[in-house]
């Protein structure tokens, strides 16, 4: 169905095999290509580099007085916040994967440490369901995140004398904070809401690929996964989407449970089935691999996707698993509490 | 001139926002590495310098009208008091304690991402510090499609009629070709730019199509141009509802009032049925199946109205027009042409050619005319019913 072309001289047929991808049969908001995800929210790896490390320089003290896990670990606690708030209010996936883009784009202009994490994760709930039309009222999600995150049990276990008499809580009950919080939000975005996903492009070459439902679900999953890596600000949804179907069908765990809860191994599975699948790529002639991944193989090569970019989110991914070893969900909130009440930053 | 109506988008209008400062340096270029970006450095005061300078690119002149949900100035580039721009703030305020609207949120959602001559451009958004948000506008000093046809001193003619409806028919194609159902169009949602140009206005009621099987609220188009598959509640629809709407604009620019005008939903349907033919089975498989379906009783079937019923109803369109009305108006949503088709049909090469848009009939007071347009709320008939449409449907949206 595609016009196939060299991939190294294709330059001219390039756009056609992306609006293919991108576009497919079924509908997504806007076009991709003309976004202002990709003409705003895209970032070289230097450039967040830059920004972070401006972040750095700006308040030294507040980065050695409360110091903060690994981004990517405290996107993994983020992320299953979200998800528990998610799951009282039977959200849409779609909703909490754009509540983590908005969060990953207002770190970009704020420094976590000036902001109330917790108030920035319920504003971008609300405000990403109201986006992904799945919208939930306010007082009820207030209500909600109040409940998920009251605040004063961190203090007694952290600082047992001030707790009796400062009474703290993470999120107000006065629902105009969300509210103000919702105006900074979308002011920090440039009012640029729309988010563009993998899921629809993965549903797309569904059809193409012939994936089975489990290698869909396992895609899925990564995609999922990837919300805790800064590769949505720094790839188009197509390519975490072609990375998340080579790691699901050249990797295969055997059950989506084993892979979260212990993703050391497959990290180190993916890193050598990566270089062996790449190493193919170059090497059709070869003996090559079974038929399955040679299929993969083949339609990467002809197709215009862009394979360095590809085996970079690959190896994010790799390093996302190795990191999350050390993830601990009490470190994080201690971590985060403690920056809270020290900053006053609840108030 | 091309026969077609259906133009593609120009590259500079999808590229390319008009906007202010450190914004406009940003270009697009190689699609698949990361563009290098001409960020703001990630500071909370350059954030807010940036607004500022947004800010200060324009004047508020005088207020052009005002409503429930905004309030509309005509302003101007303070570098150049001739170009002229409608900032629409939006009362944030007073929809404080539920946050942002929906009708606000959806606007800017949607214009910030649609760029086609016959849509509404939003140049810039900023926000004012009493906590306010104002869309910069593109200024349509010629009212709306509504106040010509209702203007008994303005007289047009088919190849007018031809020139309007294509111009709406690209914009609706452009929306739908983006996955944006409109939802709400009607006479006093086309504005007319001082060339003569339709644009599509008013997206507080837009949103993305739905994933297949997912849930949409049915309550949305005003009354009168509201597909009858909406008024029996489904669920589950497509570009189609915009269409019927088109076509039921179609209908009141030739017949200079509208077509089917129901006093109530229940009235409106039975209208729809009296004019067009009774929903069966037949006509439109699975139709007993919608959720507020009435049956109607085998004395009352109205037989499906064909061609010799909108030729005899509206001469002027011409046989070919009757029959590019026909398509629009089919009960059966599944039958119904989408925009792609109606932009195919002959009818716009055929005698007499579309009206250019300078030439198109004009009328004076378009200014006021958009300041009530832009102040309105979506879904609402000018100060005759306060449509539930805009109360969000929490147990109906989840999904």
């Amino acid at each position: 169905m595609l016009i196939r072309c060299n991939p190294l001289t294709a330059s001219s047929c390039q756009d056609e095999h992306r609006f293919d991808l991108n576009l497919g049969k079924s509908g997504m908001a806007a076009n991709y290509w003309a976004s202002t995800q990709r003409r705003h929210w895209l970032f070289t790896r230097e450039r967040l580099a830059a920004i972070r490390e401006s972040f750095r320089e700006k308040d030294k003290v507040a980065h050695s007085q409360f110091p903060l896990p690994d981004q990517r670990l405290l996107n993994i606690y983020f992320s299953q916040q979200l998800n528990k708030l998610g799951k009282r209010m039977s959200t849409r996936q779609q909703a909490l994967a754009t509540a983590q883009v908005y969060i990953k784009r207002y770190y970009t202009k704020n420094e976590i440490r000036s902001t109330n994490p917790y108030l920035v994760l319920t504003t971008a709930f609300y405000l990403a369901c109201k986006m992904e039309e799945c919208p939930q009222h306010i007082r009820f999600v207030v209500t909600e995140a109040r409940s998920l995150w009251p605040g004063r049990q961190i203090l007694t276990t952290t600082n047992p004398f001030a707790a009796a008499h400062v009474p703290s809580e993470f999120i107000a009950p006065d629902i105009s904070k969300i509210g103000e919080c919702e105006f900074s939000l979308i002011s920090e975005m440039h009012s640029q809401l729309i988010v563009h996903h993998p899921y629809r492009s993965l549903s797309d070459l569904q059809a193409e690929l012939t994936l089975t439902s489990d290698e869909v679900a396992l895609a899925w999953s990564v995609i999922n996964d990837h919300y805790l890596t800064d590769l949505p600000l720094l790839y188009p949804p197509h390519v975490i989407a072609i990375m998340a179907i080579i790691v699901a069908v050249v990797f295969k765990p055997s059950s989506q449970t084993a892979f979260h809860s212990s993703p050391a191994p497959i990290a180190g599975a993916m890193r050598e089935g990566g270089i062996n699948i790449f190493a193919a790529l170059g090497d059709k002639g070869g003996a090559g691999p079974p038929p399955r991944i040679q299929k993969l193989i083949t339609w990467l090569a002809e197709s215009e996707v862009d394979i360095k970019a590809v085996i970079e989110c690959t190896q994010e991914l790799v390093s996302l698993y190795e990191v999350w070893e050390q993830y601990s969900e009490k470190n994080s909130k201690e971590l985060l509490g403690r920056m809270i009440k020290g900053k006053s930053l609840d108030k | 001139m091309t026969v077609s109506p259906l133009v593609p988008p120009s590259p500079s209008a999808v590229a390319h926002r008009k906007s202010a400062g450190s914004e406009t340096a940003r270009t697009t270029q190689g699609n698949e590495s990361p563009l290098q970006q001409v960020q703001p450095v990630a500071d909370r005061e350059i954030t807010e310098q940036l607004n500022d300078e947004v800010r200060h690119k324009y004047i508020k002149a005088k207020k052009l009208g005002e409503g429930t949900y905004a309030v509309v100035y005509l302003g101007h580039l303070r570098t150049d008091p001739s170009s002229f721009v409608a900032i629409k703030k939006i009362k944030v305020n007073t929809e404080y304690k539920d946050g942002l609207s929906m009708d606000a949120i959806r606007e800017v959602k949607y214009l910030q991402e649609l760029r086609h001559p016959n849509i509404i451009a939003l140049h810039d958004v900023f926000s004012s510090k009493d906590q306010n948000l104002n869309l910069v506008l593109e200024y349509l000093p010629r009212g709306d499609l509504e106040m010509l046809i209702k203007d008994s001193n303005v007289h047009y003619g088919v190849a007018d009629v031809k020139a309007w409806m294509a111009m709406l028919a690209r914009g609706v194609w452009f929306c739908h070709e983006n996955f944006v159902l409109h939802r709400d169009i009607k006479p006093n949602n086309l504005l007319i730019a001082s060339d003569g140009e339709v644009k599509l206005a008013d997206f507080g009621l837009a949103r993305s199509f739905a994933d297949p099987y997912l849930n949409m609220t049915h309550q949305v188009i005003t009354r009168w141009y509201r597909p009858p598959e909406l008024l029996y509640g489904a669920r589950q629809y497509s570009g189609a509802v915009d269409i019927w709407s088109v076509g039921m604009v179609f209908a009141e620019l030739l017949l200079r009032v509208p077509f089917v005008a129901g006093n109530s939903d229940l009235d409106q349907i039975t209208k729809i049925c009296e004019a067009f033919g009774t929903p069966t089975e037949e006509n439109w498989p699975s139709v007993s199946k919608l959720p507020n379906y009435i049956p109607t009783d085998g004395n009352h079937l109205v037989p499906l109205q064909g061609r010799d019923f909108f030729l005899r109803h509206f001469p002027t369109a011409g046989p070919v027009g009757a029959d590019l009305l026909m398509s629009m108006c089919a009960l059966d949503p599944r039958k119904r042409s989408t925009a792609y088709q109606a932009l195919q049909h002959s009818w716009w090469s055929t005698e007499p050619r579309p009206t250019n848009k300078e030439d198109l009939p004009r009328k004076s007071g378009g200014t006021k005319k958009m300041g009530d347009d832009l102040t309105r709320r979506g879904g609402e008939l000018d100060d005759q019913f306060k449509n539930a449409a805009r109360q969000l449907d929490f147990a109906a949206m989840k999904g």
